[in-house]
């Protein structure tokens, strides 16, 4: 294929695909102020922008542009989102290298995801509430916090490094058991998941619903947050353009 | 970030429509969706050094010792212990906070708008 050493003056920014036809012209400016249109192929539509010619350096609102862009084709039926930072080299490539090969995926794709939204859920400790709680069932850590309040901190300086140890190690194990649990109970609700590393969190994930359970996803949230409460703090991001949902299958450009 | 709370647990459950802060937008759109294969696509300056940067944890001090101190500082006879907001900023806000400055660095060089209005408004 040449059409990737096509100029730079032509490369169109991809948002995400749609059934061709199935939602109006997108008036918000895409990604470095540019208009928004759509290259049609075989009954799926990729929306598109025509970048300025030469370097192009991304800023803050573009990236807030590609997902409001996003938004905008989401709250008007279906969309595939695409990753930020796609860029082809033509209408001509947008329609060969990418709609043309991926029709039957992309069809697919947009009958699984129709309806469907995308909630961004984080959850947290209230850590003073998860610390008194490992405190007062660790005998070795309750003591420990006693022999190490009041004095100085040198002098404590391994007593408070074992403390420490023993409290992230429970902090630790907590954090797996109710983000498993937490997990369990919304993914019951939901119609597939997309687990991340919650870092100091005990719970980062996406979660696609449908729309028949959509009712039901958030009465499960407001349970679980009204069970746990005060120890946790959960966050809830959404209805998003399910974005952690839609993958192609890999390999399949190399064929 | 949120704009809506509602429900008896309240202040455990915060809901927004959409991502605000630059962490959260990153989320939905750096390495989910559709990623178009690198041999066909056109590379665009920036991006390469944005997905790396916004994996970037800045560590904060040193674990152990911040939670000895946690413990250390809990007053185990009240419920609602004094320096909880405090506490809470330092710990798990920080690294976000953190991640986001990396990020903004390399989006924003030298002194962009944006990074200007962050900064007011935090």
């Amino acid at each position: 294929m040449t059409s990737t050493a096509a100029p730079t003056t032509s490369a169109l920014f991809i948002y995400g695909v749609v059934a061709a036809g199935a939602i109006p012209p997108i008036e918000r400016q895409g990604v470095a102020d540019t208009a928004i249109y759509a290259v049609t192929d075989g009954g799926v539509a990729a929306l598109v922008s025509a970048l300025p010619p030469g370097e192009l350096r991304i800023r803050r609102r573009d990236l807030l542009s590609h997902l409001r862009v996003l938004e905008d084709a989401f709250a008007e039926g279906t969309v595939v989102p695409c990753a930020f930072g796609m860029v082809l080299s033509s209408e001509e490539a947008v329609r060969r290298e990418f709609l043309e090969p991926r029709r039957d995926e992309l069809l697919a794709l947009l009958r699984r995801l129709e309806g469907h939204a995308q909630l961004n859920v984080r959850v947290a400790y209230d850590e003073d509430v998860v610390l008194q709680e490992i405190v007062a069932g660790d005998p070795t850590i309750a003591q420990l916090r006693e022999q190490t309040r009041g004095i100085s901190e040198d002098a404590g300086y391994s007593l408070r490094m074992q403390l420490g140890e023993l409290v992230a190690a429970a902090l630790g194990s907590a954090r797996e058991r109710d983000g498993q649990l937490i997990l369990e109970r919304l993914a019951s609700k939901a119609a597939d998941i997309a687990v991340e590393d919650p870092g100091d969190d005990v719970l980062k994930a996406s979660f696609l619903v449908a729309p028949k359970d959509a009712d039901a996803f958030d009465r499960e949230i407001e349970r679980v947050a009204e069970e746990q409460a005060p120890r946790l703090q959960i966050e809830v991001v959404g209805p998003l353009p399910p974005s952690a949902f839609a993958t192609l299958e890999r390999g399949a450009w190399e064929s | 970030m949120a704009v809506a709370t509602r429900g008896t647990a309240s202040n455990y459950l915060q809901r927004a429509p959409s991502p605000s802060g630059l962490a959260e937008v990153l989320d939905v759109i750096l390495d989910k969706g559709i990623v178009i294969d690198a041999y066909v696509r056109v590379s665009v300056i920036g991006i390469e050094v944005l997905t790396i940067d916004a994996r970037i944890v800045i560590a904060s001090i040193d674990t152990y010792l911040r939670f000895a101190e946690a413990v250390n500082r809990l007053d185990l006879t009240q419920t609602e212990a004094a320096g909880l907001k405090e506490l809470r900023e330092g710990g798990s806000k920080r690294k976000t906070e953190g991640a986001i400055e990396g990020a903004k660095e390399k989006l924003t060089p030298g002194g962009d708008k944006d990074k200007e209005r962050e900064k007011s408004k935090s």
